[in-house]
C-alpha cells in the first residue's frame, strides 16, 4: 500500500499537479494583488508554456491540460475551457521549439513570449465562443503583451522547474 | 516514429474530447462539475490561505511601492468626506426612518424588512476577463444564487455560485449582469402663486424653478412674499368667463361655485413636486466601461434626464433586487433620434476596485429560484 503511494507520488504528473497547486495558490494570492498596468499576470499559463518548452509538444499538451484544469477549478468560466487553451499553449511551445536548431536561452524566452501572447488572445476568444460577452476588446492586446513579457522573463526558471517536475520516473529512481 | 505519432495524435484527440465534454457538462449545469469545484475548493482553501500568509510581506511591499501616493491622497480625500458625511448622516437617518415608516404604513416592501448577511470580500477573480469577487460566507449563512449584494455605497452585484463557506459574486459591471432600475429625474416645475390681500399684486405671479446645484441635489428657490404661507399655494388666478360673458374679479376667497373662477385657496400637497421616475434596464459593459441604461422611454412628461440624477433599483416581481437600492448616478446622456429613448451612462456609487465588507440581502428573486419539477 505504502509502496503504491510512493510510486504514485513519484509519478511525474503527480509532481506536476503539486507544482500546479503551488502555482495556483500564487496565482490566486500574490499575482492577483500585484497587477502591473492593471493586468493580472498569469503564472499558470507560464507553467503550461514552460512544460512544452521543457518536454516537447505531446507532454506539453498533457501538462497544459492538467494545469488548465486546475485553473478552471477556481474560475467561474466553463470547466475545461482553460484546460483546452493551455493544452494548445503547451503543445505550441513544444512544437515551435522543434524548429530551433540549437536552442539558446533567448530563443526559449522568445518562444515563451510568443506562445503566452497567443494563449492570452485565445482565452477571450474561447470565452466568447462559449457565450461570454464583452471580453473580446482591444484591451486583450495590452493584456497579452504584458503577460507575454512577464512570462518570457520568468520562462527559464519555470522551465527548470518543469524539467524537474515532469522528468521520467526512471530518472527519479 | 509511426507509433509515436499515433500516440501523440491519440493523446491530443483525447485531450480535445475531454475538454469539449467538460465544457458541455458545465454549460448544461451538471451537478458533477459543481461538486468537483466545491470539493476542490475545500482542498485548495488551506493551501491558498498558507500562501496568502507567506506572500503577505511581498504584497505589502508591492502595494507600498506602487500605491503609497494614492493611499495618501485617498486618505486626505476620505477625511474631508467623513467630515462632510457626519453632518449629512444624521439628517439622512431621520429621513430614511420616516420613509420606512411611510412605506410600512402603506404596506410597501422596504429594505428594512429583508434579512441580510454581512460578508467580507476575500478575493477577486484571478482572470483578466471575469468580473467576480469571492465572499467568505456561503450557504451556511443562508446565501443562495441570485441574491443581490451591496455595500455601504450601493449595489455591487449578485451571487452566482454558493458553497458552504464561500460565495462568488458577479459584479454589476459584468456584461452578463442586467437589472431593472429607476431613474429619478427632477424636471423643471413652475408654480404660479397669487398673493391675496395685496392690491398691487392681485395678479402677481412668482415663478419657482427647480435648479440643480453642483452637488446635483435639486433645490427649490424660495421667495419671501408678504402674506404667503410656505407649503400653501393659492391656485392660479386664471379668469373663467362666466355665462354672462363677464369675468369675476380675483381675490374673493371661498369655495368654488359653478361658473365661478377658481381663485379659492387650495393647499397643494408637496407631492406635486415629487421627482418623476422612469424605468430602464441597466447593463454592465466590463470593468473599463461604465454600465448603461437602455429602454428609457422618450416621454415629454419625464423631461430630459439630467446628469447626476440618482438611479435606484426598480424592484418588482421579476427583478433581481428589491426596490430602492442605490445604484449610482447618471454620468452621461446619449440622446437618440426618433422615438428611441436616450441611453444613460451610469457612474456607480460603489467603488468596485476596493470592496471590503458587503451585505448579501437574503432575497432570492423569482427568476433565480430553481425550477420545481
Amino acid at each position: 500500500m505504502i509502496e503504491r503511494l510512493i510510486v504514485l507520488a513519484e509519478a511525474r504528473y503527480t509532481r506536476l499537479v503539486l507544482v500546479g497547486l503551488l502555482f495556483l495558490s500564487l496565482q490566486t494570492t500574490i499575482f492577483n494583488e500585484m497587477r502591473p498596468f492593471g493586468v493580472c499576470l498569469q503564472v499558470m499559463l507560464l507553467l503550461a508554456a514552460s512544460s512544452g518548452l521543457a518536454k516537447g509538444s505531446q507532454t506539453g499538451a498533457i501538462a497544459g491540460f492538467i494545469i488548465g484544469l486546475l485553473y478552471d477549478m477556481v474560475l467561474t468560466t466553463p470547466m475545461g475551457l482553460c484546460a483546452a487553451v493551455f493544452a494548445v499553449v503547451g503543445y505550441l511551445a513544444g512544437f515551435v521549439h522543434t524548429f530551433v536548431h540549437e536552442s539558446t536561452w533567448w530563443s526559449r524566452m522568445l518562444a515563451a513570449l510568443g506562445v503566452s501572447a497567443i494563449g492570452m488572445i485565445m482565452l477571450p476568444v474561447a470565452f466568447t465562443i462559449t457565450g461570454a460577452d464583452g471580453v473580446l476588446t482591444t484591451n486583450v492586446f495590452l493584456v497579452a503583451f504584458i503577460v507575454a513579457l512577464f512570462n518570457a522573463a520568468l520562462s527559464l526558471p519555470a522551465e527548470w522547474l518543469c524539467n524537474w517536475a515532469i522528468r521520467d520516473e526512471s530518472a527519479v529512481r | 516514429m509511426a507509433g509515436y505519432s499515433f500516440t501523440r495524435r491519440r493523446a491530443i484527440l483525447l485531450l480535445s474530447l475531454t475538454s469539449v465534454l467538460l465544457i458541455t457538462l458545465d454549460l448544461r449545469g451538471s451537478s458533477l462539475v459543481n461538486f468537483t469545484r466545491s470539493a476542490f475548493g475545500v482542498v485548495f482553501r488551506p493551501i491558498e490561505s498558507a500562501t496568502r500568509v507567506v506572500t503577505r510581506p511581498v504584497q505589502n511591499t508591492w502595494n507600498g511601492i506602487t500605491k503609497y501616493n494614492d493611499v495618501l491622497e485617498e486618505n486626505r480625500r476620505l477625511r474631508d468626506l467623513v467630515a462632510y458625511d457626519e453632518g449629512a448622516t444624521v439628517a439622512a437617518i431621520a429621513s430614511v426612518r420616516e420613509a420606512q415608516e411611510l412605506l410600512a404604513l402603506n404596506g410597501l416592501p422596504t429594505l428594512a424588512g429583508i434579512s441580510s448577511c454581512t460578508a467580507q470580500v476575500v478575493g477577486q477573480s484571478p482572470s483578466n476577463f471575469a468580473q467576480t469577487v469571492e465572499l467568505n460566507r456561503g450557504s451556511e449563512c443562508g446565501i443562495k444564487v441570485g441574491m443581490p449584494v451591496l455595500n455601504a455605497a450601493g449595489m455591487i452585484g449578485k451571487v452566482t455560485d454558493v458553497y458552504s463557506k464561500r460565495a462568488v459574486v458577479m459584479l454589476i459591471t459584468d456584461p452578463g449582469y442586467s437589472l431593472s432600475v429607476k431613474v429619478v429625474n427632477t424636471p423643471p416645475t413652475t408654480t404660479t402663486t397669487t398673493v391675496p390681500g395685496d392690491p398691487n399684486a392681485s395678479t402677481t405671479t412668482t415663478t419657482t424653478t427647480t435648479t440643480t446645484t453642483t452637488t446635483t441635489i435639486p433645490r427649490t428657490t424660495t421667495t419671501t412674499i408678504k402674506g404667503f404661507k410656505p407649503g400653501a399655494t393659492i391656485a392660479p388666478s386664471t379668469t373663467q368667463p362666466s355665462s354672462s360673458g363677464s369675468s369675476t374679479p380675483t381675490g374673493t376667497v371661498g369655495p368654488n361655485q359653478p361658473g365661478q373662477n377658481d381663485n379659492s385657496p387650495i393647499t397643494v400637497p408637496p407631492g406635486v413636486d415629487l421627482p418623476l421616475r422612469e424605468t430602464g434596464a441597466l447593463e454592465g459593459r466590463g470593468l473599463s466601461k461604465n454600465p448603461i441604461i437602455r429602454f428609457i422611454e422618450n416621454q415629454p412628461r419625464f423631461g430630459s434626464v439630467a446628469v447626476g440624477s440618482p438611479i435606484i433599483s426598480a424592484g418588482g416581481a421579476t427583478s433581481l433586487a428589491p426596490p430602492d437600492i442605490v445604484v449610482g448616478t447618471v454620468s452621461r446622456v446619449v440622446k437618440r433620434t426618433g422615438t428611441l429613448g436616450p441611453i444613460l451612462e451610469v457612474k456607480l456609487s460603489a467603488n468596485l476596485n476596493s470592496l471590503n465588507f458587503v451585505r448579501v440581502l437574503l432575497y432570492q428573486p423569482i427568476t433565480e429560484r430553481p425550477a420545481t419539477p
